[in-house]
């Protein structure tokens, strides 16, 4: 869809929507969010408070699961068989 | 969808939009170029009119007969455009089923078959065998003529809630289960843990945007990635699941299938077309990839109003097609029964008449609006498909290996070349596999049987030429 042809209104609704979307988990949703409307925050006014609270969500949730996913990687042998039953994948293998 | 037509702002198979009246734009580099070859030919035939007599009648039939040369530089210009801007993603989509095939080990096992080809090739025979992949191969394309004729039937009868739910049902299966799998075959393959967590998540984040972009509304480019992904999904789960001698009489008997579908006056996907013409809506915007030209944005400053009215309209009407026609694309091939891992039984198959329902050359009456992203070519994502499966079916199972693969990859570049120029000078929908696929095969066989043996041998008597 090409943005320059829908009204600043829409833009605004549509950079909502997403907004909105984001907290159904979806942190890729609000990283979409901030790229794609970035370009247009000196345009439509308002903007900004959606693009910013996308900014900031999608940033907490990259930290969050880098923690994640750090912690899982390094400390899976050692949590035995919780380690075992959150695995979705296993290496195989020497460690 | 494996047509490619000409201009047709609100068909989108593979359609290479033409519209002429563009000689009114001003701003974009484009414009600025043609404007600026328009005014030095104009100036140059001035310049020689006023050298023989001058007469006003004379610099008319001069601009007119300018025009019409402009309008065949304009086709030619977009062509060239037009042509580089499909090469991307079909190469991309191409690189990706390659790269999986070539590291990824889980899509060249052989883990059973999909119920569509029910005959086994590990025969004691070859007459057993050929006779076993004829009869898979026709098995294959009765099912996709009955889907393409319940697809038009069903559009005939307008059950838009039908196809909608099943084009929805059918990129959910995609987006969702093949991607899962997928995922988690890369990762055994680069021997990564990795926890359900984090898979859920992205599996989920992945999902839900694509949905998202294919559907409703998105970033354009972020569309066109997720169309080229789903499709060389499509394209591993067939080349995992297709046999070889079924996979190649496939491919052959689909785009002489095609040929047929998209010319003929009775075929199924040229009925469908013109279904769509009479109600003057688009067809399936969902399954096929276009490749938009922003160039025309300015053309809105131009005369806003009408601009603005005219473009929304067609963009509206454009988009809720594009559901419709989406969902149907993507469901078409997909059946519902898929089981576990080992024994996929999946129906991609269906996804492809639909994808490739045709679009057709709509002469422009109801082009008067200049919509820029109806401007762009389109090719149907059956189209990404079939030339994927070529190229992965080449690099899976060629003896020539990387001389085959990259020998099959120009072939389907030339003949996409072929097909968009046919487009330009026919304006109208045309199929996009035939020319693509028959190169492909002449040059796969071509290439493994002679040319890759005349290569060992050189290489073996180390012989340089």
């Amino acid at each position: 869809m090409n943005l320059e042809r829908v009204s600043n209104e829409e833009k605004l609704e549509l950079c909502r929507k997403y907004y909105l979307g984001g907290f159904l988990l979806l942190p890729f949703l609000w990283l979409v969010n901030v790229v794609w409307f970035s370009l247009y925050l000196s345009q439509v006014c308002h903007l900004s408070r959606y693009v910013i609270r996308s900014a900031v969500g999608a940033a907490l949730w990259g930290l969050g699961l880098g923690v994640w996913v750090g912690l899982f990687q390094t400390r899976r042998n050692q949590w035995g068989a919780l380690g075992d039953a959150l695995s979705f994948t296993q290496p195989m293998g020497e460690p | 969808m494996t047509e490619l037509s000409a201009h047709l702002p609100q068909f989108q198979h593979g359609q290479l939009t033409e519209n002429f009246p563009d000689t009114h734009l001003s701003n974009t580099n484009d414009n600025s170029e043609r404007r600026r070859h328009d005014n030095s030919e104009r100036r140059r035939n001035d310049h020689a009119e006023s050298e023989t007599n001058g007469q006003p009648q004379n610099n008319i039939q001069q601009v007119v007969e300018q025009d019409e040369e402009e309008d065949e530089e304009l086709t030619l210009k977009y062509g060239a455009k037009h042509v580089i801007m499909l090469f991307v993603p079909v190469t991309l989509c191409m690189v990706v089923v390659v790269a999986t095939i070539k590291s990824v080990s889980f899509y060249t096992r052989k883990d059973g078959q999909l119920i569509y080809t029910p005959f086994t090739e590990e025969t004691e025979t070859v007459g057993q065998r050929a006779l076993n992949s004829i009869l898979n191969a026709a098995i294959m394309i009765s099912v996709i003529i009955v889907m393409t004729i319940l697809l038009v039937v069903l559009y005939k009868y307008r059950c838009y809630k039908v196809i909608h739910g099943w084009l929805i049902i059918s990129s959910l299966l995609l987006l969702f289960f093949f991607s899962f799998i997928y995922l988690g075959e890369v990762f055994k393959t680069y021997n990564v843990a990795m926890d359900y967590i984090t898979v859920a998540l992205m599996i989920w984040n992945f999902g839900v945007v694509g949905m998202i972009c294919i559907h409703w509304k998105g970033p354009l480019r972020l569309q066109q990635a997720y169309l080229i992904m789903i499709s060389a999904l499509m394209a591993l789960v067939f080349i995992k699941y297709l046999p070889e001698w079924t996979a190649w009489l496939i491919l052959a008997v689909i785009s002489v299938y095609d040929l047929v579908a998209v010319l003929c006056p009775k075929g199924p996907l040229r009925m469908l077309v013109e279904t769509a013409q009479e109600r003057n809506e688009t067809l399936f915007p969902a399954l096929i990839y276009s490749s938009t030209m922003i160039w025309l944005v300015n053309m809105a400053e131009e005369d806003p109003e009408a601009q603005r009215k005219s473009k929304n309209s067609t963009y509206d009407k454009q988009a809720s097609q594009t559901q419709n026609e989406d969902a149907e694309a993507d469901d078409g091939g997909f059946s519902q029964e898929w089981q576990q891992q080992r024994d996929n039984r999946i129906g991609p198959i269906e996804s492809t008449p639909e994808s490739r329902a045709a679009v057709q050359a709509l002469p422009s009456n109801s082009q008067a609006s200049e919509d820029p992203e109806e401007r762009g070519v389109k090719l149907g994502l059956g189209d990404f498909i079939f030339y994927s499966v070529l190229v992965g079916k080449a690099s899976a199972t060629a003896s020539g290996d990387w001389n085959t693969t990259l020998a099959c990859f120009v072939a389907i570049l030339i003949g996409l070349c072929l097909t968009l120029l046919l487009l330009a000078i026919f304006k109208k929908a045309l199929p996009a596999l035939p020319i693509s696929i028959t190169f492909g095969l002449v040059f796969y066989f071509a290439t493994d049987n002679l040319v890759q043996p005349f290569m060992d041998q050189l290489a073996f008597h180390q012989f340089y030429i």
